[in-house]
């Protein structure tokens, strides 16, 4: 053993004469460059869209970062490495980052397989793995270069389960989940704190990502005889079912967690969608200045299109990183030192986001009870529907 | 009990949604032999040119249906003729690596051109609903029935009373034999690919108007749902097709009803695996028939294989053992530990699929197995990462060989429909017995691989280690290849009625040969396992069993050689284009079909 990792001292420090050169090239042009992140996530394959998505807060982050002058006078920059969310091309990924002077720190993966493989490479080779969609309750255990941005699903499920139970005073519901790590995590705490309100809940329904055609469950769930439909799903997935919903005749309320909070949900729902309820982290009119900036610098780069729950997530963790690397400068330990330093930053989901030091995740997400009135997403007014 | 009739009501709606895909599979596979792959990717095609249509052009819907119809037949008829009339003369399992290929370079087009998130592809039809038991129909089931019963009306009449319909029956009955009675063979496929990928396109369109919703990720299910109520009616036999779509939506919608949505897709293979193993040809193909795949081994061509010397092969490993040792990257050692652990399920598959000729399309499931095994050995019960990863092998050798067992009667294309089925059971099955597998949440922190109570934690340890596993398992295959057994499971493979005439059991050797391959790919899920820390029903998924078949064609069938090359090359290559970034895949996909057109026996030829 002390053998193996003695020539992998060696090895190691070959690599890093090798890549020395590069980086005193680099030293020369110290403003010029950019600091440069890592991001391992989907363009290809299943999850795709998503990987767009984050591109999409990536850049509108980065340009609001330029303007104000960048970090420290130098530009931040992202290097987005395809993983298709496979495990074997995260942990390659991983590597590749790690062995990159270049990289001072990495954001994503996207799912959890993919994220998780490639955690222990990061941990042990010393670089930040910042997973801002990270929920699963495992991933910050990985180690203390793991951080994450993501809403814990223990702090966003009791607000969900108090918007349906306490204020639409829904008595007996149906659950359906996305039948991953996500949907599943999600709607354990979910029904945990339902059953805390008061409520009971009848029959929960978990449902593989690939699934289109609900009607049988549906049908399930209407032999259930619930007065309301709780949908741990994602827009699509969750446009899906309340339109069919509809179709088999099920008029009960409907209330779903943040996720499916898209103009997608919007146009892929169409009039099935109206009078969904939908607990999130901001609103369209959300008078929150950093709201305010994001929608409208959101929708002036990208041609008056709404943002989406995904483009939030990334735009926040691209300001977060920013923030971090303000105080940790390029070194990657002190870049993780510096996610123990950073305070209130600035962030859509959490108004101000610190990280508590216990779980490496930030708490206390904001809530806004939404509701779909006349296709668009409103602050709910108390009305019944 | 009224919900009874709902959950039929819906089974049926279901059933009808897979028999517009299921049609046109079986109209292909009753002319070629081929299951097409790349059906589900017309059918995606299909359904953005109709979201064209209908949002930019603004076209009413028979217009629509024209539009969709006619450019997807053009698709089907390029694919027919740049993509799979070169490979006429090659393997036989050429054609459908080729599709396989094609269905990449279409689906990432697609994604390409339209971006990956999903669009509402609005239905053209008026929305009126008629209550139904206690749920409604609208006029877009009537129209997907009155598609898919209509098309498959015609294609029957089609078949049986015009003289193209009969020159397409003499083609799938015997090509040789039409093409000496003056049948132009290739004007028969150009037609069934026309027909097929019309109706692939239309129903993409149809379907995306149903669910108001239309995404780069439709076809691949499209492709094994259709596959799936295809074989349950009858390989080739299209009303049967239609038949097999609807009660495939019934068994779907019943198992919902009793078990629960999770159990769904468990249900639609479980009854394709009952109706393989009971009735082989279909449940509407009379047993009179012809077998469908031929009795000698034309499925699998000889070809001569590379000769490479043994010092080369010697070489080649010392240097890749030493390769540590000089300053490169632990990217790259990353990328090949990927490629060492593709390799030994490269090893398992080219066993398998190439000497013995049962083609497996469910591979993952014994990596899968393996990793399930060799983590939780470690985790519950504190067993060495070392001997867990044995345990992972001997377990997937046991229960693969064990779960394959039913399908040892089939032959050709069944047995790769059956393993499909099979893999996906295993997945369904990992993510539902929670109590064992921990279901969706997956099992994370995994110890890492050690050996004699010495860790194995940097990049270069687990290089070698893995290196060294892969190498060993050649060796042991490159011995029995040679030997007596070896002898015998190409027997069986080239001709399985002579072979048993000559006494060999086919049974015992199949499973002798399961039992070899599933120890390779459990030993590699295990290592993987470790590697990762953390796994759930995800990790080992579909698309692993196709990339693995790939290496295995690629390679060149049953070449142990061909299978590292053929993992080398496929690991490689997607990290090689990493620099075109959204368009690495089409340039793979790419890659592929040249090299499917260029050397359809693999890189080193089959052994």
């Amino acid at each position: 053993m002390s053998n193996i990792d003695r020539r992998t001292l060696v090895k190691g420090s070959l690599a890093a004469m090798m890549a020395g050169t590069a980086v005193s090239r680099s030293a020369f042009a110290q403003t010029a460059e950019p600091i440069l992140l890592g991001v391992s996530g989907p363009l290809t394959g299943p999850n795709a869209q998503y990987g767009a998505q984050w591109k999409q807060g990536f850049d509108l982050a980065l340009d609001e970062i330029h303007a104000a002058g960048g970090i420290n006078g130098r530009k931040l920059a992202y290097q987005f490495e395809d993983s298709q969310s496979d495990p074997r091309q995260s942990v390659a990924i991983a590597q590749k980052f790690v062995s990159d002077p270049r990289i001072v720190m990495e954001l994503g993966d996207f799912s959890s397989p993919a994220s998780m493989a490639a955690s222990p490479i990061y941990q042990r080779g010393g670089l930040v793995q910042f997973g801002f969609t990270n929920s699963h309750p495992d991933f910050t255990k990985g180690g203390d270069f793991m951080w994450s941005t993501s809403v814990s699903q223990a702090d966003e499920q009791p607000l969900l389960a108090s918007y349906a139970v306490r204020r639409l005073g829904l008595k007996k519901l149906a659950v359906l989940h996305l039948n991953t790590d996500w949907g599943r995590t999600s709607r354990d705490h979910f029904v945990k704190a339902a059953k805390e309100y008061g409520a009971e809940v009848a029959v929960t329904e978990g449902y593989i990502a690939e699934e289109r055609d609900f009607r049988s469950t549906l049908v399930r769930v209407r032999d259930a005889s619930p007065d309301g439909l709780i949908l741990i799903s994602y827009y699509s997935d969750g446009a899906l079912i309340a339109r069919q919903a509809r179709q088999v005749g099920l008029k009960q309320t409907i209330c779903a967690a943040s996720s499916v909070y898209s103009p997608k949900f919007l146009e892929l729902g169409g009039e099935a969608v109206e009078d969904v309820h939908l607990g999130t982290r901001y609103f369209p009119q959300d008078p929150r200045p950093e709201v305010r900036k994001f929608i409208e610098g959101f929708k002036a780069k990208y041609n008056g299109q709404e943002p989406d729950a995904f483009n939030a997530y990334s735009y926040d963790a691209m300001n977060m990183a920013a923030a971090v690397v303000k105080i940790g400068g390029t070194d990657r330990r002190a870049i993780r030192d510096a996610f123990a330093k950073v305070k209130d930053v600035s962030s859509v989901i959490y108004g101000k986001a610190t990280f508590d030091l216990e779980s490496r995740r930030v708490k206390g997400a904001m809530n806004a009870e939404l509701v779909v009135r006349k296709g668009q997403f409103a602050l709910w007014d108390g009305k019944p529907t | 009990m009224s919900s009874w009739l709902d959950h039929t009501i819906n089974g049926l709606i279901v059933g009808n949604v897979y028999a517009l895909v299921a049609v046109g599979l079986a109209l292909i596979f009753g002319v070629s032999r081929l299951i097409n792959f790349a059906q589900g990717s017309i059918y995606l095609v299909g359904a953005y040119i109709g979201w064209i249509a209908v949002v930019h052009l603004h076209t009413p819907l028979p217009l629509t249906i024209v539009v969709v119809a006619v450019a997807s037949a053009i698709v089907g008829l390029i694919i027919e003729r740049f993509g799979l009339r070169p490979l006429q003369n090659s393997v036989r399992i050429a054609p459908l690596l080729a599709t396989i290929g094609i269905s990449f370079v279409l689906d990432q087009l697609v994604m390409l051109i339209f971006s990956p998130n999903p669009r509402a592809l609005p239905s053209q039809l008026p929305d009126v609903r008629f209550q139904v038991g206690g749920g409604t129909i609208g006029p877009l089931d009537l129209l997907i029935a009155g598609v898919g019963l209509t098309s498959a009306l015609l294609l029957f009449v089609f078949l049986r009373y015009t003289k193209l319909g009969w020159a397409v029956r003499a083609t799938a009955q015997d090509r040789d034999a039409a093409m000496q009675m003056g049948v132009d063979v290739n004007r028969v496929n150009q037609a069934v690919f026309g027909i097929a990928a019309a109706l692939g396109g239309v129903s993409g369109m149809l379907v995306g108007m149903y669910y108001n919703q239309i995404d780069t990720a439709m076809s691949l299910q499209a492709t094994l749902k259709g596959v799936v109520a295809e074989v349950v009616g009858g390989a080739g036999n299209v009303p049967g097709a239609v038949i097999g779509s609807l009660l495939l939506g019934l068994v779907e919608s019943y198992g919902v009803a009793v078990l629960g949505t999770s159990y769904r897709n468990l249900f639609a293979f479980l009854l394709l695996v009952v109706v393989l193993v009971l009735r082989p040809n279909g449940l509407f193909t009379s047993a009179r028939q012809a077998p469908p795949e031929p009795l000698t081994g034309t499925f699998i061509a000889p070809s001569r294989p590379v000769n490479i010397p043994r010092w080369a092969l010697w070489g080649a490993t010392a240097g890749f053992a030493v390769l540590p040792l000089f300053p490169v990257s632990f990217y790259v050692l990353q990328t090949l530990i990927n490629a060492w652990l593709l390799g030994m399920l490269g090893l398992s598959l080219t066993l398998v699929a190439g000497t013995m000729g049962q083609v497996s399309l469910g591979h993952a499931a014994l990596l899968a197995i393996g990793a399930y095994t060799s983590a939780l050995l470690s985790l519950t019960l504190d067993v060495p990462a070392g001997l867990a990863v044995i345990g992972g092998g001997l377990m997937s050798a046991a229960l693969g060989t064990l779960l394959i067992s039913p399908s040892f009667r089939l032959r050709g294309h069944y047995v790769s429909i059956a393993t499909l089925a099979i893999g996906e059971i295993v997945a369904l099955v990992i993510l539902n017995w929670e109590s064992v597998t921990r279901g969706p949440i997956g099992i994370s922190g995994i110890p890492p691989l050690s050996l004699f109570g010495y860790d194995l934690i940097s990049p270069t340890s687990v290089y070698w280690f893995s290196l060294a596993v892969m190498v060993v398992l050649a060796l042991l295959q490159g011995r029995l290849l040679g030997s007596h057994l070896g002898r015998s499971f190409r027997a069986i493979r080239d001709d399985d009625i002579a072979a048993r005439a000559y006494g060999l059991s086919l049974n015992r050797y199949k499973s002798l040969a399961f039992i070899f391959g599933g120890f390779a790919a459990g030993i590699s899920g295990g290592i993987a396992a470790h590697l990762y820390s953390y796994i759930n029903h995800e990790t080992f998924n579909t698309q692993q069993s196709i990339l693995a078949l790939t290496v295995v064609i690629l390679g060149g069938l049953g070449n142990v050689v061909g299978a590292i090359v053929g993992s080398v090359a496929l690991v490689g290559l997607p990290e090689m284009f990493r620099i075109a970034a959204e368009y690495r895949i089409l340039i793979y996909g790419i890659v592929l079909l040249l090299l499917v057109r260029f050397r359809p026996q693999g890189l080193l030829g089959t052994v």
